[in-house]
């Protein structure tokens, strides 16, 4: 809402107030200052007081103007809407005014087409003022030349006003609540609650309330008036905060509004077919709007309507048939109270928004409805002349007004923490216009958000500051919670991540359907991905299951952007659903690898490209002992391994790697292969020891034993692996593979043989073992070998 | 023999001062030293000397083997040395380092880390709670009207079965409090999702940390002191800050928390980093309502919870002027906070 500082001059006197000041009170205030717009120096008002054509420009004029120093000033300008008197803003040279966009552009005097032109005088647009404008800004011919722009125009503060207070959604209203906080009295009346106009109880066919959304509405019959301009001082203040002025009767409502916060509307009486009736339109009801736009309604809408059809959206907006025009002569001023979630939903629905529908959204105050229409109609007379009928119309009722609210001083001190002494308390709530009286507090009825005695502790807290409270702390111990114990599982492996050369990544969780088919499953067999019901578009409908298909994207980024040796990790959450529709929350880790294992250097020319034992390594370094990758069959990635620990059946399978598809990882420029692992985090948590135990350190030496052996090429390592882990010897320490040889030419071996050579240490605990032992021991587990794979030693 | 022992010593140390590596060492010391070398043969002469001068040449034969050997020791070491030095004499140590891949962690993780060592030396625990929320904890519990407009679908990303997307952490303060019963004192960072298009300043999903107290005697003032020594820790002891009085639907009294920013070269200015406020009774009733129980009676006792943006925290902190190069992972721009 823009706040001008001269309108709320009319209400309190700040003028020892700096603009920095009155920021910082509203601040305070609880009222965002969103900017601060006023008039640059050397903006003045000039009186025209000649103009010629220019000799060389068909479309400029040459004026002399007084720019209230004594001496005529020349200014070459190329409007036409002025007429010599007229009284314009002028920019002198040193002026500094917005150009838009951020810049801005100083005058100064120079030539237009051979002609000296010593300033530039300004059009609304030009100077903020407005968003277009045509031609010069014509100003009120009272002003006097020579006054600084700034005076006419003082500053205008666009404030964001919280939802909990609609009373100050007004000149007034912000009025009020400054004069209570800088303890200043107001210059006039402090709301609109009371009216000497007489009521009289509408008659059903004058006005007929048909629904509980409107529960209260009046209205005054003006006769005889005379729709024109408006005078200069309400177009002026119009103008000041951006609104545009249009005859006198929608001027006066507008600017009624921004002085009370009060929506009004005038129809035109003559256009009116009988009384008025406030009911909900009928489904399929549509209706031209004063936005020149129809909108089809619903029976959830209200309508303002006539004997035959409607001729407003109720708090919303009126019609374009019913409106005031030129020829308009008699009116119906409506001033009235719309509940305040009706108006939103119609409101939101229809996506139509004006200055009332705002208001009625927050709560206006319904005591002042007929105050304000009381004001309205001395304007109306006033600026349009006419004679107004006697009563106003009512229907329904206004109500009550907010119920008292009772405040225990010590509650409040309790909340606030602080001792704030009673008369400090009473103090702050009698300055914002509450009374106390008995034990309770009068609520002013143009507060509605204040109900509960937290909500008066609100205003006591927000009033005294928080500047005048003391700091304490009142730290109590906490118990490591689960939540506690994964942060810092997380936090020492990304630590060692990125010791081993990874970067974090932090991906976006929402991703698109294609983007799916890059995820490994890692731990959701059976499950299906979670779509959202209303997505901003379709690159981010899903939410992730894994986190894979993020990283492969910021891999194809980097790439792209030349950096093609990647090492990469990111931690997080992933989604599903159960097959009944249940959504799962997982907490996952997911490495890439790609491109090169080091960078190329002096040192390394030719670097070796990353491999899948580069990825395995990397898995070894952040998980328990005895890490295992099992092959499976799974058709998202080659090579693709259940990442296990432990093995046999008490192996816990706690992830997925492999390599991407290399079809897929070009799709993504992606020339490299590119390595892939998934962990569930929780799975890998649940296999970290919890408890470290010392174990005794060998005393005795160990011996060992190299074997090299011929295998059939397709046989895995992990299979012989896991013989030796499943070989039962008391000997038997470790097999270590040295070595893998394979001769695709054949010349050394059989191009479908591979050779494994395994250094195998035995080793006893209580004694150094005799060459004879071990060479027994050896012997069986040659065998043994031999007999399960059928290998040929070398 | 006295005699013959000076010339061998002589010729000895003439020798080895002609030295000039390992093999010319090795045969000088068996011309001399070796079992057919000139002092061996001296020393077998022994037997013929007479028994009133063995002792004195004896003792020259000790003191010229002493002699040779020492020389010997001393032009191996020099020997060693030089070749030591000469290993390593072509090694330009102004080379640049023999690389190892380099990580680290994203600013965010550093930002979140930052925070959360201050709050745990204050005595706050970690929470967690789901991100795909119901509508009764991210909006009916935190006391938001029905109509609010959070609750649009233009605003809120829902799920067909009605769920949403929580647009803030502190639904975490109700999945809390439903759990455990007072003191509750926890922290909860995690990601939030608003359905705004991404540009410099929005993304779809942000980050936030979320914080409660709930016990039977806090106040407002304790807010202000743990908010305070929060943002001292973080951005220096002498930052300036303000507490400005706002509106949110579950917190009463409502504060915005600003702090003072100073950029060279342009006025400082006030940035708003973090909300806050008492408890509004109205959520501890709900969550009484829920539980079943009046371990959250309004009446006994009382709550600060506070909110601040991580990724607005992490801009703060290292002048990042786009939101999006935090969701990008752009390696040139993630290796900067290696720290």
């Amino acid at each position: 809402m823009n706040v001008s500082l001269q309108w709320l001059g009319d209400h309190v006197d700040f003028s020892e107030y700096s603009i920095p000041q009155l920021d910082e009170l509203l601040t305070f205030a609880g009222i965002e200052v969103e900017g601060i717009e006023s008039l640059p120096d050397h903006l003045v008002v000039a009186q025209i007081l000649s103009s010629e054509k220019h000799p060389d420009a068909e479309k400029l004029s040459v004026c002399q103007v007084d720019d209230g120093s004594g001496k005529p000033r020349q200014i070459v300008c190329g409007a036409k809407n002025y007429q010599v008197g007229d009284k314009v803003p002028l920019a002198l040279p040193g002026c500094v005014l917005d150009a838009g966009e951020g810049k801005t552009f100083e005058i100064k005097e120079g030539k237009l087409r051979g002609v000296d032109s010593l300033g530039m005088m300004c059009s609304a647009k030009e100077l903020g003022l407005a968003a277009d404008a045509d031609g010069l800004l014509i100003l009120s011919p009272d002003l006097k030349a020579g006054t600084p722009m700034a005076e006419v125009y003082p500053a205008v503060f666009e404030l964001e006003i919280t939802p909990n207070r609609p009373d100050c959604l007004s000149h007034l209203g912000v009025a009020r609540e400054l004069a209570a906080l800088a303890k200043k009295p107001l210059k006039g009346r402090a709301h609109f609650g009371e009216t000497n106009t007489p009521t009289r109880a509408a008659k059903a066919d004058e006005v007929r309330l048909e629904s509980e959304v409107c529960p209260y509405y009046t209205a005054r019959i003006i006769r005889g008036v005379k729709v024109s301009e408006s005078p200069a001082w309400l177009k002026q203040k119009l103008t000041s905060i951006g609104l545009r002025p249009i005859n006198n009767l929608v001027d006066i409502t507008n600017y009624v509004l921004m002085e009370t916060g009060q929506p009004l509307h005038v129809f035109d009486l003559a256009k009116l077919e009988g009384g008025i009736v406030v009911r909900q339109a009928a489904d399929g009801e549509t209706f031209l709007a004063l936005d020149e736009k129809e909108y089809a309604l619903l029976a959830e809408d209200l309508v303002i309507a006539d004997a035959k059809k409607a001729v407003a959206i109720g708090g919303v907006m009126g019609g374009e048939d019913s409106g005031v025009t030129e020829t308009t002569t008699d009116v119906l001023l409506e001033a009235a109270y719309f509940n305040p979630q009706a108006v939103r939903r119609t409101g939101r629905r229809l996506g139509l928004h004006s200055d009332s529908s705002y208001r009625f959204e927050r709560g206006v105050d319904p005591l002042q409805v007929a105050g304000v229409s009381e004001f309205a109609t001395k304007l109306i007379l006033d600026l349009a002349g006419g004679k107004a009928d006697a009563e106003l119309l009512v229907a329904g009722g206004a109500g009550e007004g907010p119920k008292p609210v009772a405040l225990d001083n010590d509650y409040c001190r309790r909340i606030i923490g602080a001792e704030i002494p009673d008369a400090t308390i009473d103090g702050i709530l009698a300055s914002l216009g509450l009374e106390k009286t008995g034990g309770a507090w009068k609520i002013p009825s143009f507060r509605l958000d204040l109900v509960r005695p937290i909500d008066l502790v609100e205003e006591v807290a927000r009033v005294h500051g928080l500047d005048g409270i003391p700091a304490t702390t009142m730290a109590t111990f906490s118990p490591a919670s689960k939540a506690d114990e994964a942060y810092d599982f997380l936090r020492s492996l990304q630590g060692r991540l990125a010791s081993l050369g990874f970067h974090e990544a932090r991906n976006l969780k929402l991703i698109s359907g294609a983007q799916l088919a890059d995820d490994l499953a890692t731990s959701h067999r059976g499950m299906s991905p979670v779509r959202l019901k209303n997505p901003l578009n379709d690159e981010q409908d899903y939410l992730r299951p894994g986190i894979v298909p993020g990283l492969l994207a910021s891999a194809s980024r980097n790439v792209r952007f030349g950096t093609s040796d990647l090492r990469l990790f990111e931690a997080g959450r992933v989604f599903v659903a159960s097959p009944k529709g249940e959504e799962i929350e997982h907490e996952h880790l997911a490495l890439l690898m790609t491109g090169a294992r080091i960078h190329r250097s002096w040192a390394d020319s030719k670097p070796k490209a990353i491999d899948l034992h580069d990825l395995r390594a990397a898995l070894e370094a952040i998980c328990p002992e005895g890490l295992n990758f099992v092959p499976v069959s799974d058709g998202k990635l080659l090579c693709a391994c259940s990442v296990e620990i432990g093995s046999g059946k008490k192996a816990v399978k706690i992830g997925m790697a492999g390599i991407v598809p290399p079809a897929r990882a070009r799709e993504l420029d992606l020339d490299a292969p590119v390595f892939v692992a998934e962990l569930n985090l929780k799975k890998l948590m649940s296999v970290v020891k919890a408890e470290i135990r010392f174990a005794d350190l060998p005393k005795f030496p160990g011996s060992s034993r190299d074997v090299a052996m011929l295998v059939p090429g397709d046989l895995a390592a992990g299979e012989v692996a896991a013989f030796f882990e499943a070989y039962d010897e008391p000997l038997l320490i470790s097999a270590e593979l040295f070595d893998v040889f394979t001769d695709p030419t054949g010349a050394k071996l059989a191009p479908d043989k591979k050779s494994l050579a395994y250094s195998i240490l035995y080793r006893a605990p209580e004694k150094t073992l005799e060459a004879g032992e071990v060479e027994a021991a050896h012997g069986k587990l040659l065998d043994s070998l031999k007999r399960t794979f059928n290998v040929e030693f070398r | 023999m006295l005699a013959q022992l000076d010339t061998i010593q002589t010729e000895a140390l003439a020798a080895i001062a002609g030295i000039t590596d390992e093999a010319s060492l090795e045969e000088v010391r068996i011309a001399f030293l070796g079992k057919k070398g000139s002092l061996t043969a001296a020393a077998a002469g022994m037997r013929d000397v007479p028994a009133d001068q063995k002792k004195d040449v004896g003792q020259k034969l000790n003191e010229v083997r002493e002699a040779i050997t020492s020389a010997l020791e001393t032009t191996s070491a020099d020997l060693t040395a030089k070749k030591d030095a000469a290993a390593f004499a072509s090694i330009d140590p102004t080379l640049p380092s023999r690389p190892l891949p380099k990580g680290g962690l994203h600013p965010l993780s550093l930002v979140l880390d930052e925070a959360v060592k201050v709050l745990r030396r204050m005595g706050f625990a970690l929470a967690e709670g789901p991100e795909i929320e119901t509508e009764w904890h991210c909006f009916d519990a935190l006391n938001t009207p029905a109509d609010h407009p959070a609750r649009n679908e233009s605003d809120t990303f829902y799920f067909e079965n009605g769920k949403l997307l929580r647009t803030h952490t502190s639904s975490v303060q109700i999945r809390t409090m439903e759990k455990e019963v007072p003191p509750v004192r926890i922290i909860a960072p995690g990601s939030a999702f608003r359905r705004d298009e991404i540009d410099a300043t929005h993304l779809s999903a942000f980050h936030q940390l979320e914080g409660l107290y709930v016990d039977q005697r806090v106040t407002l003032a304790d807010l202000k002191g743990t908010l305070e020594y929060f943002f001292r820790e973080i951005f220096g002891s002498k930052t300036e800050f303000r507490f400005r009085p706002h509106f949110f639907p579950f917190t009463e009294p409502s504060f915005e928390v600003d702090i003072k920013l100073h950029a060279a070269g342009r006025p400082s200015k006030w940035i708003e980093i973090a909300g806050c406020g008492m408890v509004d009774p109205a959520v501890f009733s709900e969550v009484g309502r829920k539980r079943g129980d009046a371990a959250y009676d309004p009446d006994k006792v009382t709550g600060f919870a506070f909110g601040m943006g991580l990724d607005r925290l992490a801009m703060i902190m290292y002048g990042i002027p786009d939101l999006r190069l935090l969701i990008e992972n752009d390696v040139r721009f993630l290796q900067q906070f290696r720290g």
